[in-house]
């Protein structure tokens, strides 16, 4: 018997249940999914589903004038890999092989490769193409599938701690971050591109092609006016000095074409290296020495790192001392409150209003000319001047220099002056500002005004960079000279470029003359506010040539602990010496005076293989004298050799023999004498001289030889003999 | 009863018409499940298997096999199962017990590897089903009684219920009272006695508490409430799942189309393979699966309505509800609505032994289509 009604009833009640009931929940539950919320996972499955990769835009590069690169991007490699779906036997040969070509601590890596549930593992930041070959060739070798390499890009610096404070560096997200860098960043960064692609869970793509690629754009890149032979030159010799006066707080140097503002070279040391530059390269404290060998992330870590990055030429302000007198001394002759040849008289001190106020030379200059004044940098004379001016044209000049704001230069982090306003300029004030005392200003402000004051009168706004090339290469915008007001007169201008040169030849700038060159400067030291009393800011400012400003060079050294901290005796020099480097460079020939051909140098013939008396006449046709030792036929050794420069008047020994053993001398010590002190106590030896002397160097006193005394040379050697002019006080 | 010629049909269905509607409904559904399960594997396939056809090849066989068991089934009078029913009962509680000695998979002991993989549930849920039909075809009359109509039932349910919660197995669990709930409320137990039937199913909640399993079940219950909010965790399944059937939208990606079976979600080709359908066909394909399974469900009802016998009834009704309970769970389960607790969607989800134990029972189903009084296509 077939079921009865109350079973077939029921059974199509429990039907019903399922059928309407259960299967109508769930398709609302279905329509809920599929329609009311379709916006919501379609969005969750296309964040999972679709890959998208940013293709990371080449940053600019940074030129040099010349187009040599300073800094610029390469491809590099970002190591991934998946320990999600990577065997346990494949990560112990992943552990050992990256660990081997990556140089990473194997449980660092087996730590990584433990994370069971991660698909993304990042083991190291770009790595170079050569490593990642390395990876490709150990990946394909062991078939390993997880290890991925995604493409990044990596910031190369080439001429490595070279510039670092105006190139500045980039940050892990290639992010412009100091100098150059960060300030022209968005210029440099381009437009990162995209490639989006459907992917399966492990990151692999699908075979469909959803792929859409939108192409970086590169980033623009800079041309500097920054030109590294000048860069070069200046940082060697910043560098020698800041080592050898054991300069405590850094030393800055810049060289600027004055015609233009145009920033030439501009170092502080010490300094970084921007391709590594997290790393204290100068621990200046026993902490800082401390915290490298301790923990990383310390606030005196980041103090350290934020010291070394900071670009003293225009982040730190200093009191000028006696280079400031240019911007007086302009101010003065413009308003003809003054003439070169007006008579100050100097007893050493001056009293404004009760306030003494000494002057370097503390027995007094006497009667002097204001140029000569200008050269002594005599304090009174410049006390006095101020007061011819008053503060409200002392105070118009001082801003028309553009020393009351900043320069606006294309760098970040420039520090605002500090100085009187015209209203708070009392006459003590007054007297203090007029001789460089009571204003802090930056670097770059000082050298940018005496540019000024030098080039015919005009104020250029100090530049770096000159031109933006786009990503093919064509100028995208052009960076003219920018002149922002007439300060003074072509003729007044003329005489201060007179009365520096002035200052090189008779005054406290001689030891920046350098021969066959027409070099006007002016030395500066100044008090320091804080730390010891002792401290002193030394620096000098040159301008060459003097009848036609070209270039002007500054170099500040703060707290030289050393024989002297007289900027006129430690900065001048190495003034001197970045001008004798630069100056061929730029293309300014040495045109030596009737008393300069006098003291010439001469290079020593090569006279080798010629008979000893043919030898001595051609010796004696370039002024200088000559010995035969042995009685050979033929000069088989002379010494100084051939190609050789020594003073005009020295001797060539001519052997004709091999030996000479015979002829060795002691080298004998020459410190503290003067020129032709040295000359003759080195001719007795029968060894020749090489002198290195500032401008009238009758006051000058040797202070290196190039051979120290003691040492057993071959006779007739040259020995190169420094002299420094300590006489200067500023 | 006059002599007809045989024919190509009765060749293969042998004597007496089977139900061509509920048989041609299966093969539809059947082959939209291997097509769907082809679609939904061959990434899994390709990956893990590094072969496409993997889990196809193995399917579309135990299909063929299915359907050739089926209509042999089919020919077979269903009334020998009598003989079978309490033989059959206990052996699924034997099978029951060896299982909890089985190597576990995932925290659970479900499967018995020998001779080939198989779940002791699947074996159980049919033994209910054969025994209940059994029971109360004999005595119908008794049905009234608390004895006969209740407790007998209750005391059979009880031991089968326990030994799948020490599997642990929710879904086995909850099927398998859904089930013998069904065929009692169908066998005519009186409905006072469900208000029992509720407290044995605060029993069973007792039990889970009791046996330690708690923890297991709290865990599927909060990934179950907010599936995103720990998406590396247990819910990470759920979660792939929603996502697929989400973006599917109204019309789907089109076939073969699915991103999600590109290792998103863990074995698409398993319980989850609806999701698939989801996203690929969308809406519409969903419904349509749904509405294949109403029809087939409604044919099963025909068949158990114009059955010739209260056995015959009740046994194509159990089985046709057993169908429909796990269709509605694992959709259930597949868009979150319920948690996840591991249940296959009949015909589509990946299984040999699953397949061919369904298909036999759809064979059950056609033989008693056989004798049932439907008026056939």
């Amino acid at each position: 018997m077939g079921p009865n009604k109350m079973m077939r009833k029921r059974m199509v009640w429990a039907v019903c249940i399922i059928t309407i009931l259960c299967f109508g929940v769930v398709s609302v539950a279905l329509f809920k999914e599929q329609v009311i919320d379709y916006e919501f996972y379609s969005m969750k499955a296309e964040a999972q589903q679709m890959s998208d990769t940013a293709i990371t835009a080449n940053r600019g590069t940074i030129y040099d004038c010349d187009m040599k690169v300073l800094a610029q991007s390469a491809t590099v490699y970002n190591v991934v890999v998946s320990p999600a779906d990577t065997t346990d036997e494949k990560k112990e040969i992943i552990a050992s092989g990256l660990s081997e070509i990556l140089g990473i601590e194997r449980d660092v890596l087996e730590s990584k490769l433990a994370k069971q549930n991660s698909y993304y593992e990042l083991i190291q930041k770009k790595v170079d193409k050569a490593t990642a070959d390395k990876i490709r060739a150990f990946v394909s070798e062991k078939k390993i599938t997880t290890i991925y390499l995604y493409e990044d890009s990596k910031r190369y610096y080439t001429y490595g701690n070279f510039a670092s404070h105006i190139l500045g560096f980039t940050g892990s997200d290639n992010q412009g971050l100091e100098g150059i860098e960060s300030y022209y960043d968005s210029f440099m960064t381009g437009t990162p591109g995209r490639i989006i692609s459907a992917k399966n869970a492990l990151g692999n793509n699908m075979p469909y092609d959803y792929d859409q690629i939108y192409e970086p754009t590169d980033g623009y890149s800079l041309v500097l006016t920054l030109n590294e032979v000048i860069q070069h030159y200046l940082e060697k010799h910043l560098a020698v000095a800041v080592r050898e006066h054991n300069i405590q707080n850094r030393a800055v140097g810049l060289v600027m074409d004055v015609n233009t503002g145009a920033v030439l070279g501009m170092a502080t040391k010490s300094d970084y290296n921007p391709n590594d530059p997290f790393t204290i390269y100068n621990p200046t404290t026993e902490e800082a020495a401390d915290m490298l060998s301790g923990q990383t992330e310390t606030p005196t870590l980041a103090e350290a790192q934020q010291a070394q990055w900071r670009n003293k030429a225009i982040s730190d302000v200093y009191e000028p001392g006696s280079v400031f007198k240019i911007v007086t001394a302009s101010a003065a002759l413009e308003e003809q409150v003054v003439s070169l040849s007006d008579g100050f008289t100097c007893n050493g001190h001056f009293t404004v209003s009760g306030t003494h106020f000494n002057c370097h030379d503390t027995a007094g200059h006497g009667n002097q000319t204001f140029l000569q004044a200008i050269a002594n940098s005599c304090n009174p004379a410049f006390i006095m001047v101020g007061q011819r001016l008053g503060a409200n044209k002392f105070y118009k000049y001082f801003n028309a220099f553009g020393l009351s704001r900043k320069t606006g230069i294309d760098l970040p982090g420039e520090a605002a002056p500090i100085y009187y306003k015209e209203n708070q300029l009392g006459p003590v004030q007054l007297a203090s500002v007029s001789f460089g005392q009571s204003s802090a200003i930056t670097a770059i402000q000082m050298i940018t005004a005496v540019s000024a004051a030098v080039n015919g009168g005009t104020l250029y706004q100090p530049y770096l960079v000159s031109k933006v090339l786009d990503n093919s290469g064509n100028v995208y915008e052009s960076f003219e000279p920018k002149a922002i007001r007439q300060v003074i007169s072509e003729e007044s201008s003329e005489l201060i470029a007179q009365a520096l040169e002035e200052t090189v030849l008779t005054g406290g700038g001689r030891n920046a003359y350098i021969k066959g060159y027409r070099i006007g400067g002016k030395s500066g030291t100044a008090e320091k506010l804080s730390g010891d009393k002792d401290a002193r800011v030394a620096s000098f400012v040159a301008v060459a040539p003097a009848d036609d400003p070209q270039v002007a060079v500054l170099v500040i050294l703060d707290e030289p602990k050393s024989y002297s901290s007289y900027g006129g005796t430690i900065a001048a020099p190495v003034v001197a010496g970045v001008l004798q480097d630069i100056l061929p460079y730029v293309g300014i020939e040495r045109q030596y005076s009737e008393e300069e051909l006098q003291n010439l140098e001469v290079t020593v013939s090569n006279v080798i293989g010629k008979t000893p008396h043919a030898a001595q006449t051609t010796l004696n046709q370039y002024g200088l004298n000559s010995t035969i030792i042995g009685s050979g036929e033929t000069v088989i050794k002379q010494v100084p050799s051939g190609g050789s420069t020594i003073n005009r008047g020295g001797n060539v020994l001519l052997y004709t023999t091999e030996d000479t053993s015979s002829h060795m001398v002691t080298v004998p010590d020459l410190t503290g004498l003067t020129v032709s002190e040295a000359n003759m106590r080195l001719l007795n030896a029968g060894l020749n001289i090489k002198i290195i002397a500032p401008a009238n160097s009758g006051g000058a006193v040797a202070y290196k030889q190039s051979i120290e005394y003691g040492t057993e040379v071959v006779k007739g050697t040259v020995i190169t003999v420094e002299f420094i002019d300590r006489s200067g006080t500023d | 009863m006059q002599k007809k010629k045989k024919g190509f049909k009765e060749l293969i269905f042998g004597k007496g018409d089977m139900d061509t509607v509920f048989f041609v409904i299966l093969l539809v559904i059947i082959t939209f499940g291997l097509v769907m399960l082809f679609s939904a594997s061959f990434a899994n396939a390709h990956y893990y298997k590094n072969d496409s056809l993997y889990f196809i090849k193995r399917q579309a066989g135990f299909a063929i096999i299915g359907v050739a068991a089926m209509l042999i089934i089919s020919k077979i009078d269903y009334h020998l199962l009598h003989k079978l029913a309490l033989p059959l009962y206990a052996v699924s509680l034997l099978l029951l017990v060896i299982v909890l000695f089985c190597p576990p998979s995932n925290g659970a002991r479900r499967w018995i590897p020998y001779p080939i993989n198989f779940q002791p549930s699947e074996i159980a849920k049919f033994a209910v089903i054969l025994l209940f039909a059994h029971l109360i075809s004999l005595e119908p009359e008794k049905m009234k009684t608390f004895k006969y109509g209740f407790l007998r039932f209750v005391l059979l349910l009880l031991p089968v219920v326990g030994l799948l919660l020490l599997e642990p197995h929710l879904s086995g669990t909850i099927i398998m009272l859904v089930i013998g709930c069904a065929m009692m409320f169908i066998g005519g137990t009186q409905l006072r006695w469900f208000g029992a039937v509720g407290g044995v199913g605060v029993l069973g909640l007792g039990a889970i508490v009791l046996s330690g399993k708690i923890e297991y079940a709290m865990s599927r219950l909060q990934g179950w409430i907010d599936p995103f909010s720990d998406v590396q965790g247990d819910t990470y399944q759920t979660v792939q799942s929603l996502i697929a059937i989400g973006s599917g939208g109204i019309f789907g990606k089109g076939l073969g189309n699915s991103r999600q079976k590109y290792l998103f979600l863990p074995e698409p080709q398993n319980d989850f393979v609806f999701a698939i359908i989801c996203e690929e066909l969308g809406l519409i394909g969903a419904i349509a699966v749904i509405v294949l399974f109403a029809v087939l469900i409604w044919r099963g009802l025909q068949i158990s309505l114009k059955a010739p016998d209260k056995f015959g009834a009740l046994l194509s009704a159990g089985l046709i509800i057993q169908i429909g309970v796990q269709v509605a769970l694992n959709i259930a389960v597949v868009t979150n609505t319920l948690p996840n607790t591991g249940i296959s969607l009949p015909f589509f989800s990946y299984g040999g032994t699953s397949l061919l134990m369904l298909m036999a029972q759809m064979g059950i189903v056609l033989s008693v289509s056989r004798h049932s009084k439907i008026k056939k296509a």
